[in-house]
């Protein structure tokens, strides 16, 4: 009986015109089978003018349309069916246009929603914040907002504005800030002061501050080229503006006599001049260790470097060696001030110094195997002639498996080092990995090694 | 109509399915009724308190001992100075090493855990470095969330001193009100940590809060010197930043902690030389972040 009443009233209110507010909803409800052109002006009453609305291919209208006899359909459904081909934006927004065009009241846009925000990642746009916007303007608008004191006190439509949150929350694990238009958007849809609002302002308050906060920062763009990305790793590592990268072999791939195809991967070093000094100082009687490999992260990417280090000198060993005063004119090298403010002015930490011997020299190569990591060393015996007295251990972990499938693309050369193993043999050439490279490094490592 | 609809439902423990046992989406305010951690699914532990009591002979007598040594060295530290201390040291004290790692004892006051406690897959393991006077947490991060219908998020590892404790179980805090900065010296891998100061709290409501900020580590084969000045660390609760935001008061505090949470798959690695408190004369600000008013506005 009431609901009659009312609906037959609702039919007065559109008959009357988009001068009442619900009217126009519920007057489509009363003729289904009304004509399209009305559908079409109805449309832009929901629709925000943020987003211009873009005609959809008809043959999704008609999918759409066969599915809705079935009860239960989930959303999944949809996504999975548009993207039978392809997962682009392109599609992701068709799937999006086709919701909104297939219901003028958008029943079950909650599920879409959330169906949406978990394909998302599959479609590569989950960091796209059009996207974004365009998933939260499927919500209806103006029909959420609360209208009276009473329902802005009490959780006005908590399912919807929970799946509003969890839009934003999504966005905000992916680090994308909202923009002006998402706050219209919001507005238009839970109102003022409604969850999803607030969660907003949340985002905007916390965001800016914690921005820049990374005293090493990482591009979000790593570059693809491995040279490139070996370069930009290590120089950070470092730690040194004065230290040199040297590129002492591309990456390239040749073809032998024997028809046999060899991939030369790259090796990337870089070294100080404070750390050529230190090499330059150290006991040729004492050996150096090629270490590694360690990883380094880089947002999301891992790669990994060796380090060629000693271990630390004894203490009979150490020498205080006093500045030269002569090093420099222009101003002393050495103040012995006396600053102290207070009588309890120690500034530093009573703890013991860790002692873990100097690092000379690190690189980032295609392929952790002893043969290579040989390369480098003989490469950076050109700078450091000392290197070639000094017996060379290599002390290399069986390596992470990913080094080679991140950076390189010849998945055939395994580590040839166990785990642990401990090559005392630095100058043995491993001949079936390349012989044609090693062969002119090799006299010059093996003399040192006989030493 | 409907409230008869309602009557007639059958008693099948409505609130049960009306409230997931994991908190709503939008709490960033506290809410003041809060349990354990219960993972989905499983039941409520209804053992009485003293059942989880060992009444044991041995541990009692262990227990005096252990207590009545702790006992009587709090009262003889009182002769000598506060904490033990003379006074004069005490009042000139610049910086002050709180935990340094010598030693496979220096590890025992620490605690790991990973997300293996909510179902997920990382895993996280504690040993001492090279050679022995550093700590090396290492493991693989795998932010799989568990298949239990109700957990969105997972992968995170972490690192927690313990709770210091005086005699007869009485908690023991950290009085670092005289200094202005945490002083670390790692040595990570690139990864972005995050460091979680647990103060003492009055209300219950409170005990999960967390005063915590960001470590960057650089990476490489270097160690890196870190201070990190307390105005900067930010009131959380439960993983969730604060509206009402509140400077970290320094005279109670209970445990300091490392999280890695960052999404990125993998094995992970981080080395603590040491962990101290230190006073920074050329650092004046109270906090960094706006107490007068809320954020986001009301």
């Amino acid at each position: 009986m009431r609901c009659v009443r009312c609906l037959l009233r609702l039919q007065s209110l559109g008959v009357r015109g988009p001068s009442g507010r619900p009217g126009p909803q519920y007057a489509a409800l009363l003729q289904p089978a009304s004509s399209p052109p009305q559908g079409q002006v109805l449309r832009h009453f929901h629709g925000s003018p943020a987003c211009a609305k873009r005609p959809v291919p008809a043959d999704f209208f008609d999918e759409g349309e066969g599915k809705k006899d079935k009860s239960l359909v989930t959303h999944d459904d949809l996504f999975e069916r548009v993207a039978r081909d392809a997962k682009t934006k392109a599609t992701f927004n068709k799937v999006l246009d086709v919701f909104t065009k297939k219901d003028i009241r958008r029943r079950g846009h909650v599920e879409f929603i959330y169906a949406a925000l978990k394909k998302m990642p599959e479609f590569g746009v989950e960091r796209d914040l059009a996207v974004y916007n365009k998933l939260l303007d499927v919500f209806p608008k103006e029909v959420f907002v609360p209208r009276n004191f009473i329902q802005r006190m009490f959780n006005h439509y908590p399912r919807q504005q929970e799946c509003g949150v969890q839009v934003l929350e999504q966005m905000e694990n992916y680090g994308i800030m909202p923009n002006v238009e998402t706050k219209v958007l919001l507005v238009q849809i839970f109102g003022e002061k409604s969850h999803p609002m607030r969660k907003y302002q949340r985002i905007m308050y916390w965001f800016p501050k914690f921005k820049h906060l990374n005293p090493f920062p990482v591009p979000l763009q790593l570059p693809e080229d491995p040279v490139d990305l070996a370069r930009l790793s290590l120089t950070r590592i470092a730690d040194d503006l004065d230290a040199k990268v040297t590129v002492y072999q591309m990456p390239s791939t040749d073809i032998t006599e024997a028809g046999e195809e060899i991939t030369l991967p790259h090796i990337v070093g870089i070294q100080s001049p404070d750390q050529i000094e230190l090499l330059a100082k150290h006991n040729p009687s004492r050996p150096v260790f090629v270490e590694g490999p360690f990883p380094l992260w880089l947002r999301k990417t891992c790669v990994y470097y060796y380090i060629l280090r000693a271990d630390p000198a004894p203490l009979e060993e150490k020498t205080e060696e006093p500045y030269d005063p002569e090093r420099c004119f222009d101003y002393p090298l050495q103040l012995n001030l006396e600053l102290s403010r207070d009588l309890g002015d120690d500034e530093s930490f009573d703890v013991d110094d860790l002692d873990e011997g100097p690092v000379f020299a690190m690189c980032m190569t295609g392929r952790g195997d002893q043969a290579t990591l040989n390369q480098w060393i003989s490469g950076l015996q050109q700078n450091n002639p000392i290197l070639g007295q000094i017996p060379t251990l290599f002390r290399l972990d069986a390596g992470p498996r990913e080094l080679q499938s991140v950076a390189d693309s010849d998945p055939g050369h395994g580590y040839r080092t166990g785990p642990q193993s401990e090559a005392q043999d630095g100058a043995e050439p491993s001949p079936e990995a390349e012989p044609d490279i090693i062969v002119e490094e090799e006299p010059r490592r093996s003399q040192g090694m006989k030493q | 109509m409907s409230l008869l609809r309602m009557v007639r439902l059958p008693p099948v423990k409505p609130q049960q399915l009306l409230l997931p046992s994991a908190p709503p989406v939008c709490a960033a305010r506290r809410t003041v009724i809060q349990g354990e951690y219960r993972r989905p699914g499983q039941p409520k532990d209804d053992t009485p308190a003293w059942m989880k009591i060992k009444f044991d002979f041995s541990k009692g007598v262990e227990g005096i001992k252990k207590h009545f040594m702790l006992l009587r060295r709090e009262f003889l530290d009182r002769w000598v100075g506060p904490e033990g201390k003379p006074i004069i040291e005490h009042m000139l004290e610049q910086n002050r090493l709180i935990w340094e790692f010598r030693g496979p004892e220096s590890l025992e006051e620490w605690t790991v855990s990973s997300d293996r406690e909510i179902g997920g897959q990382s895993e996280v393991y504690l040993k001492l470095g090279r050679n022995s006077n550093t700590c090396f947490l290492y493991g693989t991060l795998c932010s799989t969330p568990p298949k239990d219908g109700e957990t969105r998020y997972s992968g995170y590892c972490s690192m927690r001193s313990k709770q210091q404790l005086a005699s007869f179980d009485r908690k023991k805090h950290f009085d670092w009100s005289s200094f202005n900065t945490l002083h670390l010296r790692i040595r990570g891998d690139g990864r972005p940590w995050m460091i979680n100061i647990a103060a003492e709290t009055y209300f219950s409501h409170q005990k999960d809060d967390v005063y915590s900020y960001f470590l960057y580590t650089r990476g490489g084969p270097y160690w890196q010197e870190v201070k990190i000045p307390f105005s900067k660390f930010f009131l959380t609760h439960r993983g969730r930043i604060q509206d009402n935001q509140h400077p970290l008061w320094l005279d109670k505090v209970n445990t300091i902690g490392f999280t890695l949470g960052d999404k990125a798959d993998g094995p992970f690695q981080l080395e603590i030389d040491y962990v101290g408190v230190c006073k920074d004369y050329a650092h004046t600000e109270d906090f960094a972040y706006e107490v007068y008013k809320r954020n986001p506005e009301v």
